[in-house]
């Protein structure tokens, strides 16, 4: 077999592996190479790159549904999810937001691995006292991309463009609200925050979220309506 | 049906599939639908059976979700990155013994796209995308873009390619060979 140190070669074989008409045994060596060799792999996404716009102007079908039936119930059990159970099922539930909270604590409490459980939630009210959304996280401690959870529960003002929604840490306290970060989507949503922030999850009093312009608030303190607010409860 | 222009898709698609990184359900199932018909496409062209197209499309879609995180790294367009996934998951899947398809069942599969889809070729030329790509096509020798064509629409290997077009398997191999080097020569170094 030639040297796979040849630059033509290796151009060449890059080339009919993402062509396709490299097979066989040829194929799987050239795959195992690959992983030890970026510059080969570089050599493949460059005729990725050139040739698979192709594939993509080929022609769209429709798979049966029946794949995303099945697709969907291998994921499921990837995430706790309390939404899967409906919409309705929140809508329906006339309690107070304490009783909401523990309600929701127990969920979250059953939710299947591999997601670690969450440590803390805060059911957000809109100004009615409705809950609106409710967000969750995980123990922050060594988390290598902390993120919280948000999850919509009801209709609530719609999001006007040219807006942000901005969420605060409430610390408690006189201490200042602390920005999360921006959302620009009303919708069920994972958020990354900052490793500096993820520290100080653990000792939040409350998380509210305001209006701002969509870069955020300009000035580091909320600036728009506050139109939710909750108190973190702490359930780990 | 309107689409996003293809920046926009493509911002998209690499916003959800960060989302899918963090094992948001939701913008998984956006991203699905944003792409499922094209991957089950891509698929269905080189396995010519339906069902192991989906079974095939059905482990690619568990893999984006599963590997998403990996996407960051990866320097090319979300769609390419998808369609690579899919492309080299179907010709793996030929690879196994008896995974010989007969041309009955692709024309099945097929069946639902023939009545008003226009050939690649006329779809390349209409696409934004790959209009860079299809002129380069155009400038190749017939026999040249035909064999690369096959090749990657119907993933056809050195040998089915030579029976096919009934010439010999040197012939083809060169062809290929040729027109991958013109083509590259024709593309420049991607940017």
């Amino acid at each position: 077999m030639a040297s796979y140190q040849n630059p033509q070669l290796r151009d060449r074989l890059a080339a009919e592996y993402v062509l396709g008409t490299l097979r066989g045994r040829a194929r799987a060596r050239f795959e195992s190479l690959m992983r030890y060799d970026p510059a080969l792999r570089r050599l493949v996404s460059d005729w990725e790159a050139r040739v698979t716009p192709l594939a993509v102007a080929a022609g769209e079908i429709a798979p049966p549904a029946r794949v995303w039936a099945a697709l969907s119930r291998r994921i499921a059990g990837a995430r706790p999810d309390a939404g899967a159970r409906g919409l309705a099922f929140w809508r329906g539930l006339a309690v107070t937001s304490t009783a909401f909270v523990l309600i929701l604590a127990t969920f979250i409490g059953m939710a299947p691995k591999p997601e670690p459980p969450m440590a803390m939630v805060a059911v957000m009210n809109d100004d009615k006292g409705q809950p609106a959304m409710v967000v969750s996280w995980p123990p922050m401690k060594g988390m290598r991309d902390p993120h919280i959870r948000i999850k919509v529960v009801q209709a609530h003002p719609v999001m006007a463009p040219g807006t942000s929604w901005e969420m605060w840490m409430l610390p408690g306290g006189q201490a200042a609200p602390v920005s999360m970060g921006l959302i620009s989507i009303d919708r069920d949503q994972v958020m990354r925050i900052q490793p500096a922030l993820a520290e100080k999850m653990g000792g939040a009093w409350g998380i509210a979220m305001s209006v701002e312009p969509e870069k955020g608030s300009p000035t580091g303190v909320p600036t728009g309506p506050v139109i939710f607010k909750g108190q973190c409860v702490k359930i780990l | 049906m309107t689409r996003p222009p293809p920046d926009t898709l493509a911002q998209q698609l690499t916003g959800l599939l960060g989302q899918c990184a963090l094992k948001n359900q939701r913008a998984f199932e956006d991203l699905y639908r944003l792409t499922s018909s094209k991957l089950y496409g891509v698929a269905l062209r080189i396995l010519r059976r339906q069902d192991w197209a989906e079974e095939v499309l059905q482990e690619c879609y568990v893999n984006i979700w599963n590997h998403a995180g990996n996407y960051a790294q990866a320097k090319s367009a979300p769609l390419t990155w998808m369609t690579s996934i899919v492309r080299n998951r179907s010709l793996d899947w030929l690879r196994r013994p008896r995974a010989e398809a007969t041309g009955e069942e692709y024309e099945i599969a097929v069946e639902a796209w023939q009545d008003d889809a226009p050939g690649p070729m006329e779809q390349l030329m209409a696409s934004s995308e790959a209009a860079a790509l299809a002129r380069c096509l155009q400038q190749l020798e017939s026999k040249q873009r035909q064999s690369i064509m096959l090749a990657f629409f119907n993933g056809l290997s050195h040998s089915e390619l030579a029976d096919h077009m009934k010439l010999p398997l040197g012939t083809v191999k060169t062809w290929v060979r040729r027109g991958l080097e013109r083509l590259k020569g024709c593309l420049g170094e991607p940017a």
